[in-house]
């Protein structure tokens, strides 16, 4: 199944096809040019930053509180960040091992410049987010595949991580709950991991951005928090996700004191501090009411079911998306490579959902599909995409 | 358990050669009121989503207008990248366009592309070599000794930032009014000299400008939404003699 063959595709999707991330902004762009278009397709919640995060915002502002803070972040952010990590994550952490960062992508950013070296291997699950590619690369780092499956609900093996070590790896980078797989690394299978980390002295980096959106009974589990990781791991997160906040480019991290410094000094010289108000908002968002994240979860569990059942319908296997906003799914039924499916789903159905392929090159037979639309357009995608399925389904 | 002070490995050898942390200036200019109630306003009306990759379409627009409004150059919005302050602007332009192992000719003040360049694994270098793939000018140094530098740039394939952040003023000469630099100039400007902590700037111009794009993106996604709609209500309302070189 090749796509290059298949005359159905448009250049501008074809020049970018070899790049997930450029792949995917090709997609939405097509996308933005059409009318009446539902997107499934980028990862940022439909739903409004809560209000008393906007008026904590609002507050600041008009008392002056916009100016310049430390590269590392505002010290009351900083000393609430590392509180909440104790106590939701359960790291050990203090104020010092705790920075924030423009959005979760700058600490990946910032992360892999201060630990990767050129020729240095990173452990990568696969499928992956494409977007950290390109840090990796700038650094001169190696991405070595580790396979997921759909059998295992894309849950991550100790055994396939410690097939994938050689003598030139340095870290694993764990994304739980998984963009694109929504499939979450439960406890008993981090533990395992964990093992092999100290064994083979690797350094953990795990994102974590989708923690709070974790789907019953499973639970999140933070790595870091085993004893032996906490020198050994850095912890990404961010208010984007959980708290609807992807514009304000508010994230964090935590680490060992000595990678919060460096990962500091590389800040300074590439974006400079976070953006003052957005600083004030995180504030706001962890030291305030937290019925919304919960009222949030209610919404994305109903709406996992609606799509799910949906899913069901169009005839796509999936693992269990346990974690996330998003469904993982297996399109191999259709008989068609992803890529061309995204693109006839969006020209014929205007429904802009995103190809495996932006994922990880093998992934042809999936597709990601967000949950971010209310029920109703979820359905209205569900009716859309199945007469285009119906007359392309070899 | 106690907090980790100390990675179990080393770090990477570039963060060694980093400048140690600056702490932030004590005293800002105060906000105008309707910068504040502009970014009031987006958050009411719900601008709290990610932008466009490149910026919100106004801020683009104002700036490519700008620049022909100001120094007659032809840019189009699609060409201009909003950035986190005009520090990231100089990080991704000197990180992608200069070349690893090569030098960056910069006549003036070196101290804002150190860093960048440091992590890139380039040299700065104030006289022209043989490895020279970027020029840094700002227009501090323009009339002094930039002239004979553009006219040796002709010849060559070099790179040409000019960076108008932080410049006192800036005269009505622009490298890429030279038609056979154009393609090659990028623009870097910001409003940190009045909105430090709102974290805006751009990058304009050059057939690079999608990549430079590309790369902004692939560190910051976009930059903050209410930023934006505060920059664009006071650049739309700034009087002449504020002291950004805009």
């Amino acid at each position: 199944m090749t796509m290059n063959a298949n005359p159905n595709i448009p250049d501008e999707v074809r020049a970018v096809a070899a790049d997930g991330t450029q792949l995917r902004y090709a997609l939405m762009e097509l996308a933005g040019q059409m009318d009446d278009v539902i997107t499934l397709g980028r990862g940022d919640p439909d739903l409004p930053t809560p209000a008393h995060i906007v008026e904590a915002a609002n507050r600041a502002l008009r008392e002056g509180r916009a100016g310049l803070t430390p590269v590392v972040g505002l010290p009351q952010l900083r000393a609430a960040i590392a509180e909440h990590m104790r106590e939701y994550n359960g790291l050990p952490v203090g104020a010092d091992n705790v920075m924030v960062t423009t959005g979760g992508q700058e600490g990946l950013f910032l992360a892999i410049q201060a630990l990767i070296d050129p020729g240095d291997e990173i452990l990568v699950p696969d499928p992956r987010y494409t977007s950290y590619d390109d840090a990796i690369r700038r650094a001169g780092g190696k991405m070595v595949m580790v396979p997921t499956d759909r059998e295992d609900a894309f849950n991550l093996e100790a055994e396939a991580v410690e097939a994938a070590i050689t003598p030139a790896s340095k870290a694993l980078l764990i994304v739980t709950p998984s963009n694109p797989t929504a499939g979450i690394v439960t406890e008993d299978r981090l533990r395992a991991i964990a093992e092999v980390c100290i064994r083979h002295n690797l350094i953990v980096i795990v994102d974590e951005i989708y923690g709070r959106i974790v789907y019953e009974p499973w639970r999140h589990f933070s790595i870091g928090s085993l004893p032996g990781m906490a020198e050994r791991t850095i912890t990404l997160d961010a208010f984007s996700k959980a708290y609807a906040m992807t514009g304000w480019r508010c994230g964090y991290v935590a680490a060992p004191e000595n990678v919060i410094e460096a990962m500091a000094r590389v800040k300074q010289v590439t974006t400079g501090p976070v953006a003052t108000v957005s600083q004030w908002a995180g504030l706001a968002a962890l030291t305030g009411p937290q019925d919304c994240v919960d009222e949030y979860l209610k919404i994305y569990t109903e709406r996992r079911a609606i799509l799910l059942d949906g899913l069901d319908r169009m005839g796509f296997a999936y693992g269990e998306p346990r974690g996330g906003l998003f469904v993982w799914a297996d399109s191999s039924s259709t008989g068609i490579h992803a890529a061309e499916l995204s693109y006839l789903l969006l020209k014929e159905g205007r429904v802009l959902i995103f190809p495996g392929t932006a994922f990880g090159e093998n992934w042809r037979e999936y597709v990601r599909i967000t949950l971010l639309e209310p029920i109703e357009t979820l359905k209205a995608a569900v009716e859309r995409m199945l007469p285009v399925l119906a007359r392309y389904r070899a | 358990m106690c907090p980790a002070k100390t990675l179990s490995r080393s770090l990477a050898s570039r963060v060694a050669g980093l400048d140690a942390l600056a702490a932030p200036p004590r005293d800002e200019p105060d906000i105008p009121a309707n910068v504040i109630e502009a970014a009031v306003a987006a958050l009411a009306r719900g601008e709290t989503h990610y932008t466009d990759r490149p910026g919100i379409p106004e801020f683009r627009a104002w700036v490519a207008d700008h620049l022909g409004q100001r120094f007659g150059l032809d840019i189009d919005p699609s060409e201009v990248t909003i950035t986190c302050g005009s520090t990231e602007a100089r990080f991704v332009t000197m990180t992608l366009l200069a070349e690893a192992g090569s030098a960056v000719l910069c006549p003036g003040d070196s101290s804002r592309i150190r860093g960048a360049l440091h992590i890139l694994g380039a040299d700065i270098v104030d006289s022209i070599q043989d490895n020279v793939s970027l020029l840094y000018i700002s227009p501090d140094v323009y009339r002094e000794t930039s002239i004979e530098l553009l006219q040796r740039a002709e010849e060559t394939d070099w790179w040409i930032v000019y960076d108008l952040s932080f410049a006192a003023s800036a005269p009505p000469f622009h490298p890429a009014q030279n038609e056979k630099l154009a393609s090659r100039v990028v623009t870097i400007n910001s409003l940190s000299a009045d909105l430090a902590g709102w974290r805006l700037g751009w990058m304009a111009g050059s057939a690079a400008a999608l990549r430079l794009r590309a790369g902004k993106q692939a560190i910051t996604i976009c930059t903050t939404a209410v930023s934006q709609w505060a920059g664009l209500e006071w650049l739309r309302s700034r009087r002449p003699d504020r002291r950004t070189a805009t």
